[in-house]
């Protein structure tokens, strides 16, 4: 009898400590409310923008000319939408990653409006450069918070 | 050994209190520089349509752009926000954490 309930204590013990372990345990992992750094997102968010830069410096040495026009940049259009695309689901797949998608989402939104505005047509250099300044920052507020997720990594 | 409630609040507060205060400059200075950016590109399309060198469509979908560049920028912001606040509730659980293996008198965690 004795040995029995020396046993139901110790197990009653091993319970108790195995909750305020866990609990403790619990306490000790890190908290993490946004997603983590991710290299792929990084490198192909660089790459796309390295696209939108060759596209502002060659529209704006052909400005002016026949080569400018839209139906000479379908095929840029289609793929930077195809690429975003891509991200996009790649971002979507990893949780806590909803600031990104959304910056995502209006990068796309973008392109639209660009090439709204590029099917209308641009007759003056300056006119590039709100349109470039506009895409680079974008790019650079997707980055920027991408990068901070690495926290010190 | 008893947690006393009141220290261990006041722990976790100046851990946390102390991440945000050391966060906030970077994110400010951040979004400072990008607005000045967004805002001088707001003042272009108004000269440009001034000057009648961009139509008011074109007007509209130039601003729709800056309106989502200022969004993503925000976001950011937002982003780079809870990323400090995250810092400041682990740091506040690192405070929690050692004074709990104190009280317990030895590294249960």
């Amino acid at each position: 009898m004795r040995a029995s309930g020396g046993f139901a204590a110790k197990m009653g013990s091993a319970l108790r400590l195995t909750v305020v372990a866990t609990a403790l345990i619990g306490l000790g992992c890190q908290v993490k409310l946004v997603a983590d750094y991710d290299e792929i997102t990084d490198r192909s968010v660089t790459a796309l923008q390295r696209e939108f830069e060759r596209f502002f410096v060659e529209v704006e040495r052909k400005i002016g000319t026949p080569e400018a026009d839209h139906a000479n940049y379908v095929d840029f259009y289609d793929g930077v939408r195809a690429e975003l695309g891509v991200i996009r689901v790649r971002a979507a797949a990893r949780p806590k990653n909803e600031i990104t998608i959304r910056q995502l989402d209006l990068l796309a939104e973008n392109v639209d409006n660009l090439e709204a505005l590029h099917e209308l047509g641009f007759d003056d250099p300056e006119e590039l450069e709100p349109l470039r300044s506009a895409f680079q920052q974008s790019f650079q507020a997707i980055l920027t918070l991408e990068l901070a997720k690495k926290r010190g990594q | 050994m008893a947690i006393k409630v009141s220290s261990l609040a006041k722990e976790m507060f100046e851990a946390s209190r102390t991440v945000l205060e050391d966060s906030w400059p970077e994110i400010k200075d951040y979004a400072k520089a990008e607005f000045k950016k967004i805002a001088e590109s707001m003042a272009m399309i108004a000269r440009l349509r001034a000057a009648g060198k961009l139509t008011q469509k074109k007007a509209r979908l130039h601003l729709e752009i800056q309106k989502n560049a200022s969004r993503m920028v925000l976001l950011t912001v937002e982003g780079l926000g809870i990323i400090a606040v995250e810092r400041a509730i682990n740091a506040a659980l690192g405070a929690v954490r050692d004074t709990v293996n104190t009280a317990v008198g030895f590294r249960l965690v």
